[in-house]
């Protein structure tokens, strides 16, 4: 194409321009590459791509070191434009495109760029800043170290300077590099908190970077917000409560932020329902917003009711449900606002029934399932998180609301996503899904879900096998004998039995919860643990002695209480697991779980018992008696005063056949 | 100005409230009449600052960059500007080069003024082009106009849906013999131009810290609906011509 070739020709024509022996020359190339690259990240790229990046680096660099060491002797004037343009060069390649941050970082431009901000001339000092700000502001950006002194003392300088682009670029500094409370901690204590309070009575721009600092600060530390709170008896506090009330809707968003941070970190601060219901009413609004601000405005809706009761009832009154959804109905939302929207409804539909029958009314779901399709893997995330929050609702899913064609089908499909978290996310929701009290499951099996969750078992990623035996293990909880000959088979007992052994102990769990429900119920659902030489019986066996956690204790119980329902033959082998046949002393250990602390492994334990004591079954005699000679029958009848009623009631039941059997065998 | 005013809104707010509580008491169901000689008595007893009324002016001709008149007044009335008067230059010039059709160079000179700018607002840097691309049609620079649309504007369109339709809506200018009664005509209106002109203005106020626009005129509109909120009430002295703020006598 003719137009590629003048622009490569111009291109490599820049190159040698910024190369130039000659001032003005190069000058003229850097503005020209400025204002080729100012808000186009196509020409960044191919310029990132050109190798024009360590060209501008060096110009700067010459530049900046030659008036270093001049220690502020006036430089000539072409010389101050040099760095201004190389500067404002640098931070465009920066701003809002990491590969661009990435290549200015890695030809060492950053030591240049804080050279500049020492400089005689303001001009080239707010170019240093600013080109500086917008490498910060990249997620590329290097960590500053707090802990170090020089770099706290640096901060301080910058935060404490007249020139507003510096002091924007300590507090960018502050928003990148604090993520640890010991790093919190250590800028409270060097007076950063202190300073950027008093910044926020500074210009618009200075107020906006304080509010964001302060909430990068206060963020689950203690500390910092009782200082921000106690600061001038509560002067502070009350000015950012004020800052809710401003004009400019970025600087409502971020004091908005900042108490939400007050609030998440010490619960006994901004309790009353008149600053709640005002911070609710405040988000919802700035969803109206239609740049950065409405696009981040939903995940701070999320972080402020997330786990709330009590906001999420306030929510649902000032009908953010309804609000919500209004958004989500709009065409071509972008990508970040739609999984914003879709995550902050999951949070209001997370625990109360209110809000998600509300959601159902509006016919939300069929949103929501279009979002299953959406290009961007973080919005069919977040559809998937939105369902799972939603199919809470036993009402609905009883009614058997979501095991639908519109959303069945391309759920299964998401099990196989190219990105692990859709899968999880997919995961989760099916899990939900499938515990159908009512329907049946046929519409999930003819979609192959089954087949994909097995699969997903044997997955290599320890997270998405978790989630895969989960979802198998609610699939199995009450279904009948087909669905779960079908699952099992597919699943084959050998594989069970290593997942029962697997690695992680949270998928030992689950996959002995899930064998739980398996063996749950009829007869020949009990056979299925005796496939393969007894093989996932032998393994449940072996995870109760060596293994010490109770979660997997109590499951493995299940299994073996379960089992121990059925017919005699189940009984017996069940007796084989506790009570080893080699009299070599060794104690059952059914004991340890009956003298357990945790009450949960009592009751299983002492279940299993009452399975195998049953009075009505032909060899139970015989069982109560090695029962008794292990020590067993004399452990439960100590129990008979247990301090959890539960237990208490199981063991007494326990005692009652104890007593049938005694009076028969005597 | 003899009209009712106050330096800040917050303060009118208030009066406002001030009147409406008196006249909530002093109603009896019917519409109570205030005559001039009252209502100019309690005109007279809202005292405003003759600074704050000054910063008001000094406000406006700042934020629509009247910069000689800011400068008379500034030396007139002793009056200081909220912001460097040698700003002011620069962002007029900026906007007289997109009024005048030379975008361009308005964009080198947002660029030199702060980079930061265009550079992380999309939107007024795609009007900005769009503009540029809107100047080359009107001369008639077709095979310019279709390299520049496809060059810088077509993957800023990739990256906006909303972007794209207005691209597709500017190139179909080129699809007309006569452009002046097309569909699409009144993108090569001088209305276009002011258009993206007052956003760029806007912009670099923001990016100055100052409000983008001068609070005179939400004061006004603030006067006129105090009068209608009022006129439901009371039978007073109004002011119908705002640009003579004199009082009419109320006909009952």
């Amino acid at each position: 194409m003719p137009t590629s070739t003048t622009a490569a020709g111009s291109n490599s024509d820049l190159v040698t321009r910024l190369n130039s022996p000659d001032a003005e020359v190069q000058l003229k190339a850097l503005r020209e590459l400025k204002n080729r690259i100012i808000g186009n990240r196509t020409k960044k790229l191919s310029f990132v791509k050109l190798g024009l990046v360590p060209a501008v680096a060096a110009i700067l660099a010459s530049k900046a070191q030659a008036q270093a060491q001049a220690q502020a002797q006036p430089q000539p004037d072409h010389d101050s434009n040099l760095l201004v343009q190389s500067a404002a060069v640098l931070g465009s390649f920066a701003c809002g495109f990491d590969a661009g941050a990435r290549a200015v970082l890695d030809a060492g431009a950053c030591p240049n760029l804080f050279l500049l901000l020492s400089h005689p001339d303001d001009k080239v000092v707010d170019a240093g800043a600013r080109s500086l700000r917008m490498i910060y502001q990249s997620n590329m950006a290097p960590k500053c170290d707090f802990l170090q002194d020089k770099n706290m003392e640096f901060l301080l300088s910058l935060l404490n300077s007249d020139n507003e682009n510096v002091t924007g670029l300590g507090a960018s500094i502050v928003i990148h590099s604090c993520e640890t409370t010991a790093e919190k901690k250590a800028l409270c204590h060097a007076g950063v908190l202190k300073k950027l309070i008093s910044l926020l009575e500074g210009s618009p721009s200075q107020r906006d970077n304080s509010l964001e600092s302060l909430a990068t600060i206060m963020k689950s530390n203690v500390e910092a917000v009782s200082e921000f709170v106690g600061c001038e008896s509560g002067r502070a506090l009350s000015s950012v409560i004020e800052l809710t009330k401003d004009r400019y809707p970025r600087t409502r968003f971020l004091a908005s932020m900042c108490l939400i941070a007050v609030r998440n970190t010490s619960s006994c601060y901004l309790q009353d329902i008149g600053i709640k219901t005002k911070l609710v009413h405040l988000l919802l609004e700035l969803h109206e917003d239609p740049g950065q601000v409405g696009d981040e405005a939903p995940f701070a809706f999320s972080s402020l009711i997330s786990h709330k009761v009590d906001l999420q009832k306030l929510a649902l009154e000032a009908n953010a449900i309804d609000k919500l959804y209004n958004h989500l109905q709009k065409n071509r939302l972008n990508p970040k606002r739609f999984q914003g929207i879709l995550l902050a409804l999951a949070d209001l539909c997370s625990k109360l029934e209110s809000c998600r029958s509300r959601f159902l009314s509006l016919q939300a779901l069929n949103l929501v399932s279009e979002a299953l399709t959406h290009d961007s893997s973080d919005v069919r995330t977040a559809a998937c998180i939105c369902l799972r929050c939603v199919s809470r609702s036993i009402k609905n899913l009883c009614a058997g609301n979501f095991m639908n064609e519109m959303i069945v089908p391309p759920l299964v499909r998401l099990l196989d996503d190219p990105s692990t978290s859709v899968q999880v996310a997919a995961l989760c929701a099916v899990g939900n899904i499938i515990v159908d009290f009512t329907t049946d499951r046929s519409l999930f099996l003819q979609c192959g879900g089954v087949k994909q969750l097995v699969q997903l078992s044997k997955s290599m990623d320890s997270t998405l096998r978790l989630n895969a035996l989960w979802a198998l293990r609610n699939l199995m909880c009450l279904a009948d004998y087909m669905c779960k000959l079908g699952t099992f088979m597919e699943l084959t007992a050998s594989s069970l039995a290593s997942l029962i052994c697997d690695p992680e102990p949270f998928v030992q769990e689950q996959a002995l919860a899930l064998i739980r429900n398996l063996v749950d119920g009829c007869m020949e659902s009990v056979e299925l643990v005796f496939a393969e030489d007894d093989i996932i019986l032998d393994a449940v066996g072996r995870q109760l002695q060596c293994v010490s956690r109770d979660e997997i204790w109590i499951q493995g119980l299940y299994v073996l209480s379960n089992v121990a329902s059925g017919n005699e033959f189940h009984k017996e082998a069940v007796m084989h697991q506790l009570v080893p046949q080699a009299d070599n002393g060794a104690q059952s250990f059914i004991l340890k779980f009956l003298q357990s602390n945790e009450s949960q492994l009592r009751i299983a334990a002492v279940w299993t018992i009452i399975n195998l004591t049953f009075p009505s079954s032909p060899s139970a005699c015989s069982r109560f008696v090695k029962l008794h000679n292990a020590g067993i029958v004399s452990q439960v009848k100590s129990m008979v005063n247990d301090p959890c009623p539960d237990v208490k009631l199981r063991v007494r039941t326990a005692l009652g056949q104890f007593t049938t059997l005694n009076d028969g065998a005597t | 100005m003899s009209f009712f005013l106050s330096s800040t809104i917050d303060q009118a707010y208030h009066q406002l409230a001030q009147i409406e509580a008196e006249l909530k008491a002093a109603m009896a169901g019917s519409k109570k009449i205030i005559t001039r000689e009252e209502w100019e008595k309690k005109l007279n007893d809202v005292k405003i600052k003759k600074e704050d009324m000054n910063k008001l002016v000094m406000n406006f001709l700042v934020t629509e960059g009247y910069v000689d008149a800011a400068e008379k007044f500034r030396k007139e009335s002793g009056t200081e500007p909220d912001i460097d008067l040698a700003t002011i230059t620069d962002r007029m010039a900026v906007k007289k080069a997109v009024q005048c059709g030379n975008v361009e160079d308005a964009i080198e000179k947002v660029n030199d003024l702060n980079p930061e700018i265009l550079d992380t607002n999309p939107q007024l840097f795609f009007h900005l082009q769009q503009q540029r691309l809107i100047e080359l049609i009107r001369n008639g620079k077709v095979e310019e106009a279709l390299e520049f649309a496809q060059e810088e504007l077509a993957p800023r369109g990739e990256e906006n849906q909303s972007f794209l339709e207005e691209l597709e809506r500017t190139v179909a200018l080129l699809a007309f013999e006569d452009v002046s009664n097309c569909p699409v005509g009144e993108l090569l209106d001088i209305s276009q131009r002011l258009k993206t002109a007052s956003e760029v203005n806007a912009a670099i106020l923001t990016s100055q810290s100052h409000e983008k626009d001068p609070k005179l005129p939400s004061l006004l509109k603030m006067l006129i609906w105090a009068q209608n909120q009022l006129d439901e009430k009371a039978h007073y002295p109004r002011i119908n011509d705002l640009s003579t703020a004199r009082l009419e006598d109320p006909n009952v």
